[in-house]
C-alpha cells in the first residue's frame, strides 16, 4: 500500500519553483535583510495570541506537573520535593496495576468487537440492498449525539438487578437474574456494552468513509472470482480498511487509557473497585488533593499509551508493507 | 482473490489516508500535554498567602459593612435566607450576601489562591480538617459557646489545638422500623434495645416472610463506610482514627461491628441496595426492608419518596451493643468555616453565632418555616440548649404517624459519643475499607481479614502519605 501520510509538505523542489513571499509594498530592491526582519517579526506578533496562550494553559501546566510528579503537595502549604518517590509508589502499588489491568480488559472487550462491528455494519449500510439506510445511519449515530449523562442513567435503569427490564426479559425466558453492575464478573463486561452502545456511531462514521470509498470494481471482481459475502467481507472490505481501522484502534486506545466517565457513572469505580479504571485511579488522587502522586500518574499514562498507540501503528504498517 | 489484490490496493488507498509515525507522535504529543495537565489543576503557586486579617478586631456594636457568605446552591440557602431579617435587626448597618456555591468545587481553589474568598462557608464536616490551614482559629471566639455544644461537633472541628468550624448540625444515628410490620411478627419495638434483639427481629420477620431482607446493607461503599463508623462510634466514640491521628480500626468495637453486619448477610437478613435509588425505595416501602439503624435523614425518604408506608413508619433511638450503652452514633453532619483570608471575618462570625447559637437564629432554621412549613427534620442543632426534648422546633411527621421525632433526635444527638475524629483522607478510605465492607457484606470477606487488609491499606496508602 501506498505509504499515505498526513504531511502535507510540498516536495522542495516545488518549494524552490514557487512564487515568492507577499512583496512589501514600497520597498525599495536590495531592501531584502531588513524586509526579511520585519516580516519575521510580523509574524512572530501575529502568532503572539497563540503562543501566549499556548505557554499559559499548556506549556506551563506541563512543565509544573513534571515539577508536581516529583513532589509532594496537597494543594496547601509547602510543596515537597520527594524525587522518584511518587513514581515508585505507583510502579510498587498493587492498586495502579489493577488499574491498568481493569483498562486492559476494557479495551479487549471493547476496541475488536465495536471496530470489526463498525466494518460489518458500515459495510451493510453501504453495499447491501436495505431499505431505510438513511434511517437505520441516522439510528446507529443516535447515541453518539446523545449526552453520555442521560445515556447512562438510562443504562443503570435497564440493567438494575431489582427491577432492570434486562434482568426482568432475562428471568421471563428463564434465565439467571444477574448483577449486571454490583458483581465483578459483569461490572465490566456491562460498561464495554455501554461504551460500545455509545461511541459505535463514531466508528461508523470513520468505518462508512472508507468503506464507501473502496470502488465497485473491487466487490464486482470479487463477485467474478466466486466470493461470497462473508469472504468477500474478510477478504475484500477488511483488507481495504485497513488504514481506518488502524486509526480507529489508535484513537480508542486513547480514549479507554484515559476512560473515566463511563465507570464513574455507571458503577463508580465498584463492586469491590472491579471497573476502577486507570483514569478512574487518577482523578482518586486529585480527589484526595495527593497532586504529586496524581501528576506522576498522568505521566506513567502517557508514556503508556505512546507506547502502545506506537506499537499499534507498527503492527498496522508491517502489515501494510 | 490474489490476482486481484493491486486492484484493492490502489483503490483502497485513495480515501483514506493513514497516520505517519512523526504525525502520530504530534497528536500524542498533544494529548499527553492534555493528560498531563489534568494533575496540574492549580496553577497557583503553592503556599503563597496574603496576611490574615485578624478576628475579633471590630467590636459587635460597631459592625458594619457587607459579608458574603458561602452556601451550597439548594434548600438549606433558602432556609438561612429566612435568618436575614432578624440578624439584620440586631445589626442593621451590615448587609449579608448569601450565595449559592458549588462549595466542594470553589472552596479549596478559593482558599489556596485567595482570589474571590468568601467571608464565610458552609462545609461537611468531613472537609473541615482538610482546608485547616486556611481557615480562621476560632477557638476563643467559640470559648463561651463550648459548653453549649454538643462535644463531638467541637472535635470533628479541631485541628490540634486549634478550632476551626462553628458547628450547626447534628446527624445523629436513630432505629427506623414498620410497626405494621413489627406489629405483625409479634416484636415489641420497645425490647429493641441491643443489636441482638434487632436480630432477633429480623430474623422473626424473615421466619413470617421469607422474602423479607429486613435491615438495609448499604451498596454505596462511602456511605457503607459511613454507616460502619456510626456503629463504631457508638462503642468506642473515635471512628477509624483517634486524637492523634492514629488508626483505631483492629478494635473490639470494629470486630463487634462487622461481626453483626456479617451475621445479617450470612443469614439473608440483610437487604443490599443503594440509598435512595429505585431498588431501596421499592424494598422499603415494599415492606422487604422494615429495620433501618440509620441516620435522622433517612426520614428525607419516607416524606419525600414512599407512598404505600407513609404513616407505618416509626422512630426509636438506636439499639446499644452493651446493656447501658450509649444509644447513639454519628452518621453526617455540616460546620460553618471562616477562611484566614476573608475580608470581614467579624461580620461572618456575628452572623453566624446569630444563626448557630441565637433562639432566634436556629428557630429560624429548624422551626416552621418557608421552605419548609413543618420545619427542618433531617437534621437538629449542635446547640444543647436547642436540643431540649420538650421543646419542640419542627413538627410532627405525617410519615411518622405523627411521632414526636424531635423529642426522639434530641435525645439521640445529646448521647452521641464524644471523641469522632474525621482524618483528611477519609472519603478515599472507601477504596479500601469501603471496598472490603462490600466484601464482607457479599459474603466474600471475612471480619478479620477486613479489618487486616484495611489497616494494612490505609496505614499504607493514606495515613503514611497524608
Amino acid at each position: 500500500m501506498a505509504n499515505l501520510t498526513w504531511n502535507t509538505r510540498a516536495p522542495q523542489s516545488a518549494q524552490q519553483d514557487s512564487p515568492p513571499a507577499r512583496r512589501v509594498r514600497g520597498r525599495r530592491p536590495g531592501s531584502g535583510g531588513s524586509r526579511a526582519r520585519q516580516e519575521r517579526w510580523w509574524g512572530l506578533a501575529l502568532i503572539s495570541p497563540f503562543l501566549l496562550i499556548f505557554a499559559a494553559f499548556t506549556a506551563y501546566p506541563l512543565v509544573y506537573a513534571l515539577e508536581l510528579s516529583f513532589s509532594d503537595w496537597h494543594g496547601a502549604g509547602v510543596l515537597r520535593w520527594v524525587g522518584w518517590s511518587n513514581y515508585s509508589y505507583l510502579l510498587t502499588n498493587g492498586d495502579f496495576w489493577a488499574s491498568l489491568g481493569n483498562t486492559g480488559v476494557m479495551w479487549l472487550l471493547i476496541v475488536p468487537v465495536q471496530t470489526l462491528g463498525a466494518v460489518a455494519v458500515a459495510s451493510l449500510l453501504t453495499r447491501s440492498r436495505l431499505r431505510f439506510k438513511k434511517t437505520l445511519r441516522t439510528v446507529v449515530i443516535l447515541p453518539y449525539v446523545t449526552p453520555l449523562a442521560a445515556m447512562a442513567q438510562a443504562f443503570v435503569l435497564l440493567f438494575d438487578d431489582h427491577f432492570g427490564a434486562v434482568d426482568r426479559v432475562l428471568t421471563a425466558l428463564g434465565g439467571p437474574n444477574i448483577g449486571w453492575l454490583t458483581t465483578t464478573t459483569w461490572a465490566k463486561p456491562a460498561i464495554a456494552l455501554f461504551v460500545i452502545w455509545k461511541t459505535s456511531g463514531f466508528a461508523l462514521i470513520i468505518m462508512l468513509a472508507a468503506v464507501q470509498g473502496i470502488t465497485p470494481e473491487v466487490y464486482e471482481a470479487a463477485s467474478l472470482d466466486g466470493a461470497g459475502p462473508v469472504r468477500t467481507f474478510f477478504s475484500v472490505t477488511v483488507p481495504l480498511v485497513r488504514p481506518a481501522v488502524g486509526f480507529f484502534v489508535v484513537i480508542s486506545t486513547l480514549g479507554i487509557s484515559q476512560m473515566f466517565l463511563e465507570p464513574f457513572m455507571i458503577t463508580q469505580g465498584g463492586p469491590y473497585n472491579s471497573s476502577t479504571t486507570s483514569g478512574m485511579y487518577l482523578y482518586n488522587h486529585i480527589r484526595a488533593s495527593d497532586l504529586g502522586t496524581g501528576a506522576a500518574n498522568s505521566f506513567l499514562l502517557v508514556v503508556l499509551v505512546l507506547l502502545l498507540s506506537l506499537a499499534a501503528v507498527r503492527v498496522l504498517r508491517s502489515r501494510e508493507d | 482473490m490474489s490476482s486481484n489484490s493491486s486492484e484493492h490496493r490502489s483503490a483502497a488507498d485513495q480515501p483514506v489516508a493513514g497516520p505517519s509515525r512523526r504525525s502520530l507522535l504530534r497528536v500524542l504529543g498533544a494529548a499527553g500535554v492534555g493528560a498531563a495537565a489534568v494533575g496540574a489543576l492549580s496553577a497557583c503557586a503553592p503556599g503563597s498567602s496574603a496576611a490574615p486579617k485578624a478576628l475579633g478586631s471590630v467590636a459587635p456594636s460597631q459592625a458594619k459593612g457587607s459579608t458574603t457568605l458561602w452556601f451550597k446552591d439548594d434548600d438549606i440557602l433558602k432556609v438561612f435566607r429566612g435568618v436575614v431579617p432578624s440578624f439584620t435587626k440586631k445589626y442593621p448597618a451590615v448587609t449579608v450576601n448569601l450565595v449559592g456555591v458549588d462549595i466542594d468545587k470553589k472552596l479549596a481553589p478559593a482558599l489556596i489562591s485567595g482570589a474571590g474568598v468568601p467571608d464565610g462557608a458552609y462545609l461537611g464536616d468531613g472537609s473541615v480538617l482538610g482546608q485547616a490551614e486556611h481557615l480562621t482559629d476560632l477557638t476563643s471566639q467559640m470559648a463561651k459557646y463550648r459548653a453549649d455544644t454538643v462535644q463531638y461537633k467541637l472535635d470533628v472541628n479541631t485541628d490540634g489545638q486549634r478550632l476551626v468550624g462553628i458547628p450547626w448540625d447534628t446527624d445523629p444515628g436513630l432505629l427506623y422500623y414498620r410497626e405494621d410490620i413489627l406489629s405483625a411478627a409479634k416484636v415489641d419495638p420497645t425490647q429493641l434495645t441491643s443489636y441482638d434483639a434487632l436480630l432477633d427481629a429480623a430474623r422473626e420477620i424473615k421466619g413470617r416472610n421469607p422474602k423479607a431482607q429486613p435491615i438495609p446493607l448499604e451498596q454505596d461503599p462511602d456511605l457503607a463506610m459511613q454507616w460502619l463508623m456510626m456503629l463504631v462510634n457508638q462503642q468506642q466514640g473515635t471512628g477509624m482514627v483517634d486524637s492523634a491521628g492514629k488508626l483505631t480500626i483492629d478494635t473490639d468495637a470494629f470486630r463487634t461491628a462487622l461481626t453483626w453486619i456479617k451475621k445479617v448477610a450470612d443469614e439473608g437478613l440483610g437487604a443490599r441496595s443503594k440509598f435512595a435509588s429505585t431498588a431501596q425505595i421499592a424494598q422499603a416501602d415494599g415492606g422487604t426492608v422494615s429495620l433501618v439503624p440509620w441516620a435522622i435523614w433517612y426520614n428525607f425518604l419516607v416524606q419525600g419518596t414512599f407512598k404505600k408506608s407513609v404513616g407505618h413508619w416509626r422512630a426509636a433511638q438506636l439499639p446499644a451493643w452493651t446493656t447501658g450503652g450509649a444509644r447513639s452514633g454519628v452518621m453526617g453532619g455540616s460546620s460553618f468555616v471562616i477562611p484566614a483570608k476573608a475580608a470581614n471575618p467579624d461580620l461572618a462570625w456575628l452572623f453566624y453565632e446569630h444563626a448557630v447559637y441565637s433562639a432566634e437564629g436556629y428557630q429560624a432554621v429548624f422551626g416552621s418555616n418557608s421552605v419548609y412549613p413543618n420545619g427542618l427534620n433531617t437534621a437538629l442543632p449542635s446547640v444543647k440548649s436547642a436540643l431540649n426534648p420538650q421543646n419542640s422546633l419542627f413538627k410532627p411527621l405525617a410519615g411518622l404517624g405523627n411521632e414526636n421525632l424531635w423529642e426522639v433526635g434530641t435525645q439521640a444527638s445529646l448521647a452521641i459519643p464524644p471523641g469522632y475524629r474525621i482524618p483528611t483522607w477519609f472519603n478515599q478510605a472507601d477504596a479500601y475499607l469501603g471496598a472490603n465492607l462490600q466484601k464482607l457484606m457479599d459474603g466474600k470477606m471475612s471480619v478479620d481479614a477486613v479489618i487486616k487488609q484495611s489497616v494494612s491499606a490505609i496505614q499504607t496508602n493514606l495515613v503514611d502519605r497524608a
